[in-house]
């Protein structure tokens, strides 16, 4: 009986399959038609491409030579030929990846797209967004159809070994507070016997009792099921404080009317690194991606921002080095131009710069500083540490 | 005799002189035996389906998780609970919380819904409209809409550090009411004051039950009530004041609220959370419409003739209703209201919604890193045997209102 009832719903769906797909064709002849010239149109545009490609082939002195280099190169390559960046992200989250009023992409991710496109092609207007959703992340970036993959991606190493790989962690995300100004509270630690309220379906229960519990914070919760009926209960304070991932929060507060009465509390409960991700196969591209992130790092650290781009020796060797004043951090090897941090810092600014238009006091405020989003350490002094992770392999 | 000889197909077709399928004995049998097989294998092969497809596609299950750290919170309790109790006893600290909910509910529900009833088939024009018109609002309005309403409405109350405080004692805000509550220092006086207390009421009760035979028996007034209650007051506080001489503690002190801490959040005494406020009064109130429906049919069922009857002996019209016509609509009203105490209790499961940890709430959330099939299965049985319970109860009421009755 059972059997007979598994088959009845399959084969009711292929019927009613195949009557619509008989009741389409006598209709849609024509666009049927459009369709065949633009697969036609298609078809020839790639023939052409793999000609091309054949003939370079031939073309090259040493068939027999490292494949090896000539596949990595090629990405870079494709980019410079393109003529265009491209980058998969999102137009939806303010301060990460959304649309201004005219229409712009803008955000912390479309900058970082920015910033790649000013180093390789020296025109950091040169991107092209491609809109994804969460779920296309991976196929997107493994496929390799994109040059980046900037779209709020937390790094986890099973994504790093089968999406592709993790530039450099550019934002450290993960579970936060907010709160009332008025409080008083400054750090997450002063939450002692606070009321929290918190949505229910995700881990993030789990990771407030786990910080209650190391520090000892008594804290009490309010469990609800629904987004809306929590921030109801927060806003008309039955609960001190509410928890959620950093990003939701400022998204959510940034809707409030009175958002400027309300902080998020510098204190990351959960791990949630965000940066970008390049295809798999290409360690050249792999290493020029990070290389730009080092550089908007850098200049940070050094204090250089987009209107005091050196463009003669300072005296400085380290900043004389960034700018490709003085010697090399390996420009060359990369493919790079000896002055691509000009080009990348001038356009985009450098990582502070970046954050506060964006994440910061210019974008949907989040506070920097105190929290891991800060830099590891003082900008005239690597020995001073700052309490940030925002850290990158040195240039030199 | 007059059957066909040696034809014995023939004779296995006939029954007591009957053919079998004509045979009502038979047929009946028949009929219980094919829909016996019919559920039998429906049952089966739903179950064998389950299994089949839980083992197929790696779905968790099982309930090795009981025994492990809950770690997780959950809002108000009534049970004490730490987050490193086990998963089985969060779950009994939750359904506590449903039960306190729905044994509460039912009982305002039920008073709430007899007034009505009764206002509703008042002969005070204004009365019996309010009434009309509070059971058709409360009734036709989806409830989870409702306890959103009351939820918002709980809002609007002052938050905690604003809050109003009545003589330092009761402090009410949209973070619940908080008022002063007995709380024992330490639980062993307490437990041992409180089956002293137990040993004083059932003697008090005892007492009262002989002297009251005596005054029917002898007509010698005896005082029952008075003997008796004076009897529990005066064991129960000489069982305090030993205990008190004997641990150097009253086994239960009073507890006041008092803002605590940074934040101001009342601690001590007993809390009514917000959500529990909303959650009460939503429910209480939707219920109620529908058993001052049944209390109204159940009152209009009697006959007129009884209230005339009743009326006509010179009994005023309230103690008319009160001795003569509800104890006969009981009969009528109790089985449908059993059923609404079972939909209170059912409905206390939307409390999720507004931030009240009841037993689906915090089954929900159990599901995050416990086998959801087996947290369902877990909240279905323990839903089932609260129903069963309060079933149980009503029907054994309902079986001594029918004996008294008839």
């Amino acid at each position: 009986m059972i059997t007979v009832f598994k088959w009845i719903f399959p084969a009711g769906l292929i019927i009613a399959l195949s009557l619509a797909i008989i009741g389409c064709e006598s209709g849609d002849t024509e666009a049927m038609q459009s369709e065949i010239n633009d697969r036609d149109a298609m078809i020839a545009e790639l023939e052409a491409e793999v000609k091309k490609m054949t003939e370079e082939m031939a073309a090259m002195p040493d068939p027999s030579g490292s494949m090896m280099m000539e596949e990595t190169g090629s990405r870079l390559q494709t980019v410079q030929d393109r003529g265009k960046l491209v980058c998969a992200s999102r137009n939806d989250v303010p301060g990460y990846g959304f649309l201004d009023d005219t229409g712009n992409n803008v955000g912390f991710d479309i900058d970082l797209c920015r910033a790649v496109a000013a180093a390789v092609l020296g025109d950091a207007d040169a991107f092209e967004i491609r809109l994804i959703s969460a779920a296309e992340r991976g196929p997107t970036i493994q496929s390799g159809e994109v040059d980046l993959l900037v779209r709020t991606v937390t790094w986890t190493t099973s994504r790093d070994s089968q999406w592709g790989n993790y530039t450099q962690t550019m934002f450290y995300d993960g579970q936060g507070f907010l709160v009332r100004k008025d409080l008083g509270v400054s750090s997450a630690l002063d939450l002692q016997g606070a009321s929290v309220c918190v949505t229910q379906g995700t881990t993030t229960e789990l990771n407030l009792q786990d910080f209650s519990n190391q520090n000892d914070l008594n804290i009490e919760t309010l469990t609800f099921e629904d987004t809306d009926a929590v921030v109801a209960a927060y806003q008309s304070q039955q609960c001190d404080a509410f928890t959620n991932d950093r990003s939701q929060l400022a998204a959510i507060s940034s809707g409030f009317e009175d958002r400027d009465a309300h902080v998020i509390l510098p204190e990351t409960i959960s791990e949630e690194p965000l940066g970008p991700v390049v295809p798999h196969g290409d360690e050249q591209w792999y290493d020029i991606v990070k290389a730009v992130m080092a550089i908007l790092i850098y200049s940070e650290a050094y204090s250089v921002t987009s209107d005091s781009v050196p463009s003669a020796a300072t005296g400085d060797t380290k900043v004389d080095r960034l700018f490709g004043l003085e010697g090399s951090f390996g420009q060359d090897t990369l493919g790079l131009s000896q002055t691509v941090a000009q080009d990348v810092v001038g356009a985009v600014g450098n990582y502070g710069e970046i954050y506060n238009r964006n994440l910061g006091p210019g974008g949907i405020n989040l506070p920097r500083e105190g929290g891991r989003n800060a830099l590891w350490a003082d900008a005239g002094c690597m020995d001073c540490p700052r309490g940030g992770q925002i850290y990158s392999a040195p240039l030199r | 005799m007059s059957r066909a000889p040696g034809s014995f197909l023939t004779g296995l077709a006939y029954y007591q002189g009957v053919p079998v399928w004509r045979h009502a004995l038979i047929i009946q049998w028949a009929l219980q035996i094919v829909s016996g097989i019919v559920v039998v294998v429906l049952v089966a092969s739903f179950f064998a389906n389950i299994t089949n497809a839980i083992q197929d596609r790696n779905i968790p299950h099982g309930f090795g998780f009981l025994s492990r750290e809950y770690q997780t919170p959950i809002g108000q309790h009534f049970l004490p609970y730490e987050s490193s109790d086990s998963y089985l006893y969060a779950f009994g600290v939750a359904a506590t919380n449903t039960i306190i909910v729905s044994i509460v509910g039912v009982i305002l529900a039920t008073a709430l819904g007899i007034v009505v009833g009764v206002a509703r088939i008042s002969g005070n024009w204004l009365v019996s409209r309010t009434a009309l018109v509070y059971v058709e609002f409360f009734r036709n309005v989806p409830l989870l809409v409702q306890l959103f309403f009351w939820f918002y409405i709980v809002l609007t109350l002052p938050p905690v550090r604003q809050g109003y405080v009545i003589v330092d004692k009761l402090y009410v805000n949209n973070a619940g009411i908080s008022v002063p509550w007995p709380s024992p220092p330490s639980w062993d006086a307490a437990l041992v004051w409180m089956a002293i207390a137990l040993v004083s009421i059932i003697a008090g009760a005892v007492l009262h039950r002989i002297l009251t035979r005596r005054e029917e028996l002898t007509g010698r007034p005896s005082y029952p009530l008075i003997t008796g209650g004076a009897t529990t007051v005066v064991a129960a506080a000489i069982g305090w004041l030993i205990i008190s001489a004997a641990s150097g503690n009253a086994p239960f002190g009073i507890s006041v609220p008092a803002p605590h801490g940074t934040f101001g959040r009342i601690a001590g005494g007993f809390t009514i959370s917000g959500g529990l406020m909303a959650l009460l009064t939503g429910l209480v109130i939707y219920t109620s419409s529908f058993i001052a429906e049944i209390v109204r049919a159940g009152i209009q069922s009697v006959g007129r003739g009884q209230t005339e009857a009743a009326r006509s002996l010179g009994l005023a019209p309230m103690a008319a209703l009160r001795h003569i016509t509800f104890p006969q609509a009981l009969r009528v009203i109790i089985p449908p209201l059993i059923s609404q105490c079972l939909n209170l209790t059912k409905n206390s499961s939307l409390a999720a919604a507004i931030g009240y940890a009841d037993l689906t709430n915090v089954g929900k959330t159990m599901t995050q890193i416990a086998p959801a099939v087996s947290i369902y299965i877990l909240l279905m049985v323990a839903y089932l045997a609260m129903s069963l319970t309060y079933s149980l109860i009503g029907n054994l009421y309902n079986r001594r209102i029918r004996l008294v009755g008839n």
